[in-house]
């Protein structure tokens, strides 16, 4: 086995292992966010929940098939190790953003769902009797 | 709260306009929409002063509660579903002052703004 080859295997190996972590994450402790927005209705909860991860797992397993070529030949070891370097450096900060902006998505569900039930931003000028049609 | 009736002046272009865009937003609340000083706005709220609803925009909740000038036009944001956020915001104690300041000039010269819109009709 090449050297390049081992570097792409290690890249996958590393790749995917983080990806399915990160994911996992996600999917344990996104949950109580869910829940809570959809005012404890777990199944759906649930399933958004596996909705999202689904697409977690799709965009980040398609950047890292996309970034696995590197283009060069690598003949040393020490290249490999650069090359590899430089491969999981860029999928981990695919991996961040894409943490990050779940985590907004979250927040934001969150948001709107506690304004749904908000009370009304000022308090009345008076009171009138209201005849009923 | 699960409706609001929203007294407005029919006679004035930025009103309608307005009403017209309201009409098409989403809402938390419904808004029913009435004439000021008209037969159906004297039949449901007998004891109104409605000489006063002409002046400035009436919003009443279901309740009875009666919101007048910027309160109302901070009842009518939060109704809807893309801007209570906003109406919070507006009402936050740091911009009410300038939300009622803005809000009394629009209203207090919405027929020379209509003209000069050109939303007369």
């Amino acid at each position: 086995m090449t050297i390049g080859i081992t570097t792409y295997l290690i890249y996958l190996s590393i790749s995917i292992g983080l990806t399915i972590w990160v994911a996992r994450t996600l999917h344990k402790n996104g949950r109580v966010f869910l829940v809570d927005v959809f005012h404890g209705n777990e199944a759906l909860a649930d399933s958004v929940n596996h909705l999202l991860v689904v697409g977690f797992y799709l965009i980040n397993f398609g950047y890292v098939s996309l970034a696995l070529k590197l283009g060069y030949d690598v003949a040393t070891p020490q290249e490999g190790i650069e090359a590899l370097s430089v491969k999981v450096g860029m999928v981990l900060l695919v991996l961040g953003a894409m943490h990050f902006f779940n985590l907004f998505i979250f927040s934001r569900m969150r948001r709107r769902a506690s304004l749904v039930n908000g009370p009304p931003p000022v308090a009345p000028d008076a009171y009138t009797r209201v005849q009923e049609a | 709260m699960t409706a609001l009736t929203v007294l407005y002046d029919p006679t004035c272009g930025l009103c309608r306009r307005a009403h017209e865009w309201l009409e098409q937003q989403r809402k938390l609340i419904e808004l029913v929409f009435v004439p000021c000083k008209s037969a159906e706005a004297r039949l449901r709220f007998p004891h109104l002063d409605h000489d006063l609803t002409a002046n400035d925009l009436t919003v009443i909740g279901d309740q009875g509660e009666v919101f007048m000038g910027p309160k109302a036009w901070l009842m009518v944001l939060w109704a809807l579903s893309q801007y209570r956020e906003w109406a919070y915001r507006l009402s936050s104690p740091a911009l009410l002052p300038t939300t009622r300041r803005v809000v009394s000039m629009i209203s207090e010269h919405r027929y020379q703004i209509s003209r000069a819109t050109g939303l007369t009709r």
